[in-house]
């Protein structure tokens, strides 16, 4: 009973967020002038008369607290209205798209997740060894280096110099599968999905393994884990089982920011490997100053941060019995 | 028959700062089921002596010379799977502060049941049973309920009852106490205190109570060895202690308020030595109000003064001529 | 008075006591020390940029002059030790012009956010209930915004308004474009460092000298800023050096975005007008970005170095 209502009300709670964010972005857009003379300005074969036939047809003319309440009806309604360019729904444009993002992401979040975890305890428990060092220097590589430049050297090597895997999208077409001795759609899929998920893994098991680490040195130096040595609990059971369920709880917090960090960070990994994703579909619409389709990626992506938050304080309620949810 | 014998055990931290003698030549013997005290100031020694012991010393600290003999068996030549079984089951050791040695994520009975488990490979009910019964001796209210609560649901004095009950849930022949009331309220000290008593002479297993306190020393000890800076100063029965003591035993007992002396507390004038670089000779001598030259030179031996009654010190037989 | 006077002065001796070990146990921390180093080194490149730079920066002229000489997209020689663009320009040269923005970009991204998270973190802690309440909703919000997102919009939408491409502060030249870029950059990053910092002055409240300075009817603003403020210093400096390395690498992305100052070269930029051609020009692609890497990296060594050296808790 008390879970239900906590989802709730941090549903509720969230309302005025997203009403502040919508506010926000929606507000700076149209500050900016208006989107058609913006949109056209490059243009010279477009008159004046289709100039205002398309302010009329997407509602410009309106005062823009007119526009804004326009946009929230139909936001709650579930409809984001439609593209300036090609007059796509952003819907549609959206739903085509996630998918790819999402796919991206979770294999991403969860490889970087499971492979931090040995790293990072072997890493505090060995302190100081040859084997932390590197996993520490790896770590410092990691948050260091810029994804976007890391996914241009893979490309080089493994796309341009070696040829192994392809360089750009998510998914190529038959004709192209010989050239990487693919053979069928899934295997495909796979070889597209080798570097983009190597550069994002990369950058996410830098911040969980120095986050874990940190953690376990800090966890190790507890009475309660010399207690269970003092009681003949083997030395994998204390590590894996007492101390890392007490070093893991600042790793679950950060899983739920790096989700939001790398939904916010998608444009970048998603530009350089041409990614048919909601990032890169961000870059190209705030390039060309398409507003809907600004906002509406702005909302979808906004969600689910809001959403992966509230799973990450659950389970961080459920792991921690001193948290309560209320 | 000693139980428990200690040969010039040495432990060492290897800091970056260098190397600190936490324990230098530490010898002294428990007799099967007696209660022993061991004495000393923070950072004498006494808990790095009971964690060498069970061999759970943390890091940067090695054990790196000596003896511990168990029954006659030296620990610290076993194979560590071998040293594991003796923890929790022959000898176990109940901490200082009862908060910070529970774990806080796991509940009562999972964390104590699977010290039973480890040790006697039965089925989690039984565990459980055993964590019950154990609660149950220690004194806690309704243990069946109890093994599903998690530590930060009880009270200090209730979590140091859970803490004894974890010790001696597989009833082990030795018990390092170490400072088990310091953290508590002075009432529940009492309690705990009593309870400890009781338990030993129930059970009849072999107490070493870890203390600054001369007054628990005195309430429940048969046998003492005192500690300082790493070294033994002083061991015996708690007569000769308290009859014929060593300098640095002498200021500690003057340090202990009592109710029926009008006399002014005297707290020991000086810091307890950097361990890195210990005093030479005897470690005492910057604040022993006796020291002499050859204190500062030469290390005094452990000598047999007594019957079983040991001392480490230059000048402790003129001292005694004198006052008798 | 005479109270105070001798407070002030002891705090001053414990201050730099402290900071004289904290240097002692950084001198120590070997990496930290290296990144200290390369720190040093791109902060000469940058004060002697026209010096080392064989090429003047753009819009010079003579920026192109590889393209006249018929050298364009060559691939690193030791004329062009990082071989020339498409467009023929040395990318060598464009490298060390653009360290001027990257420190640039580092110190006054760190000075902004630095002084916004400070700021909400000391008077939210300090003063407690409402208005710790109002303030720390207000980082929540920050917390949670998609950031990158809205800094690649706002940069877009601003960089339209931009009139001048430079002003001119004293005789220096301070790019507009990148200066946005700058100020959106830390409006949306300060957030997490004030949670930082209000923790550490709720728990340094309660501490005997704040209460005791309290009791002896020293105002609230005395306390925060000779006692509270002195006592968090070594953390504010962990978490500006961290901010350097992070402003470093979001405006290195939003410039390779396409979202940065279109009139300064920066690396980001030099990256993003090379990228089409990386098939061809692989290296006017990785020594810009081999750049940002390497300051990053100097970055966080440093930072890692003094976190070790100011909480010495953390050392065995």
């Amino acid at each position: 009973m008390g879970l239900a209502k906590y989802i709730i009300r941090r549903t509720i709670y969230m309302v005025p967020l997203i009403i502040g964010i919508s506010l926000v972005s929606f507000l700076v857009m149209y500050a900016a002038g208006d989107p058609i003379q913006l949109a056209t300005a490059g243009n010279p074969s477009i008159t004046e008369a289709q100039r205002q036939f398309l302010r009329e047809y997407y509602g410009l003319n309106d005062p823009i607290p007119i526009q804004y309440l326009r946009w929230l009806d139909h936001f709650i309604h579930g409809d984001f209205g439609k593209s300036l360019y090609g007059g796509r729904p952003v819907n549609e444009i959206i739903s085509s798209l996630i998918w790819e993002t999402a796919k991206l992401q979770i294999i991403s979040i969860l490889l970087a997740f499971f492979i931090s975890i040995p790293a990072g305890v072997y890493s505090a428990v060995k302190q100081r060894s040859a084997a932390d060092y590197t996993v520490s220097s790896i770590a410092i590589f990691g948050i260091s280096v810029p994804v976007f430049w890391f996914g241009i050297v893979l490309i080089l090597i493994f796309s341009y110099h070696l040829g192994w895997l392809p360089s750009a999208g998510a998914h190529g077409a038959p004709y192209l599968w010989p050239v990487f001795g693919i053979k069928n759609e899934f295997l495909d899929e796979l070889a597209h999905l080798v570097l983009p998920v190597t550069v994002l893994t990369f950058a996410n098991l830098a911040y969980n393994v120095r986050l874990l680490r940190a953690g376990m040195l800090e966890v190790l130096r507890q009475d309660y884990i010399m207690a269970a040595r003092a009681s003949g609990i083997p030395e994998r059971k204390v590590l894996y089982k007492y101390a890392l369920k007490n070093a893991i709880t600042p790793l679950l917090t950060l899983l739920g920011l790096s989700i939001g960090g790398m939904l916010a960070g998608a444009p970048v990994t998603e530009t350089v490997f041409s990614w048919p994703g909601l990032g890169r579909a961000y870059v190209t619409a705030s390039l060309r100053l398409d507003f809907p389709l600004i906002m509406g990626i702005t909302m979808i992506i906004t969600i689910m941060i809001l959403i992966a938050n509230l799973i990450t304080d659950l389970v961080y309620a459920w792991v921690d019995p001193r948290v309560t949810i209320d | 028959m000693n139980l428990l014998e200690i040969e010039y055990l040495k432990t060492y931290f290897f800091t970056e700062a260098g190397v600190v003698k936490a324990v230098d030549d530490v010898t002294l013997s428990v007799e099967k089921g007696s209660t022993v005290g061991l004495v000393g100031e923070s950072g004498s020694g006494k808990s790095v002596t009971a964690q060498s012991v069970l061999r759970i010393v943390p890091r940067p600290g090695k054990i790196i010379g000596g003896k511990v003999l168990f029954n006659g068996e030296d620990l610290l030549l076993k194979k560590e799977e071998e040293m594991r079984k003796y923890r929790g089951k022959k000898i176990s050791l109940i901490f200082q502060d009862p908060t910070s040695s529970l774990n806080p994520l796991f509940t009562i009975g999972s964390q104590l049941a699977d010290i039973v488990i480890e040790h006697e490979k039965v089925k989690k009910d039984e565990a459980m049973e055993r964590v019950v019964k154990a609660l149950r001796i220690v004194k806690l209210p309704d243990p069946e309920h109890a093994i599903y609560q998690y530590p930060h649901q009880f009270s200090g004095g209730m979590k140091q009852r859970i803490c004894i009950a974890r010790a001696l849930l597989l009833n082990p022949e030795l018990l390092f106490a170490d400072e088990p009331t310091t953290n508590l309220d002075v009432t529940i000290q009492a309690q705990i205190i009593a309870l400890l008593k009781d338990l030993q002479k129930e059970l009849g297993m072999t107490l070493v109570m870890i203390t600054h306190d001369m007054g628990i020393v005195a309430e429940m000890c048969k046998n003492v060895v005192v500690l300082y800076a790493g070294n033994v100063m002083e061991s015996g029965s708690i007569e000769d202690i308290f009859e014929r003591p060593h300098p640095y035993t002498e200021a500690l007992l003057k340090a202990v308020p009592r109710l029926d002396e009008t006399r002014k507390l005297i707290s020991i004038p000086g810091n307890i030595p950097n361990l890195i670089d210990p005093p030479s000779g005897c470690r005492f001598h910057p604040r022993c109000q006796y020291a002499i030259d050859l204190c500062k030179e030469r290390k005094p031996p452990l000598e047999e003064v007594g019957n079983s009654h040991f001392i480490s010190c230059h000048r402790w037989r003129e001292l005694q001529g004198g006052r008798s | 008075m005479n109270l105070r006077r001798r407070s002030d002065k002891e705090i001053k001796e414990r201050g730099a006591s402290q900071w004289a070990v904290a240097w002692r146990r950084f001198k120590k921390h070997r990496s930290g020390l290296v990144g200290l180093g390369m720190i040093i080194v791109l902060l000469t490149i940058a004060a002697f940029h026209n010096v080392i730079a064989p090429y003047p920066a753009r819009p010079h002229p003579d920026a192109f002059k590889p393209l006249y000489e018929g050298e364009s997209a060559q691939p690193p020689s030791w004329k062009h030790p990082f071989g020339t663009t498409v467009m023929g320009t040395d990318v060598f040269s464009e490298v060390i012009h653009g360290s001027i923005y990257t420190i640039y970009v580092a110190v006054a991204v760190t000075i902004i956010s630095m002084a916004l998270s400070v700021g909400v973190g000391i008077v939210s802690g300090y003063f407690g209930r409402l208005v710790d309440d109002v303030l720390m909703r207000i980082t929540e919000v920050f917390l949670v915004f998609p950031s990158l997102l809205f800094i690649l919009l706002f940069s877009r939408i601003y960089q339209l308004g931009v009139a001048e491409p430079f002003w001119n502060v004293f005789g220096i030249k301070i790019p507009v474009g990148l200066t946005i870029v700058v100020v959106i950059v830390s409006i949306f990053g300060w957030a997490s460092y004030a949670r930082v910092i209000r923790g550490e002055v709720l728990r340094m409240k309660e501490c005997e000298f704040i209460q005791a300075a309290k009791s002896l009817g020293a105002s609230s603003r005395w306390i925060m800023l000779r006692h509270i403020f002195p006592n968090i210093l070594p953390q504010v400096i962990v978490l500006a050096t961290l901010t350097m390395a992070s402003a470093v690498l979001v405006e290195a992305a939003v410039s390779f975005l396409g979202f940065g100052d279109p009139n300064t070269i920066t690396w980001g930029r030099l990256m993003e007008e090379s990228l089409q051609d990386l098939s061809t020009v692989w290296w006017a692609e990785v020594f810009p970005g081999l750049a940002v890497f390497l300051t990053v990296l100097a970055f966080n060594l440093v930072g890692d170095g003094l976190s070790d050296a100011l909480n010495p808790r953390l050392r065995e």
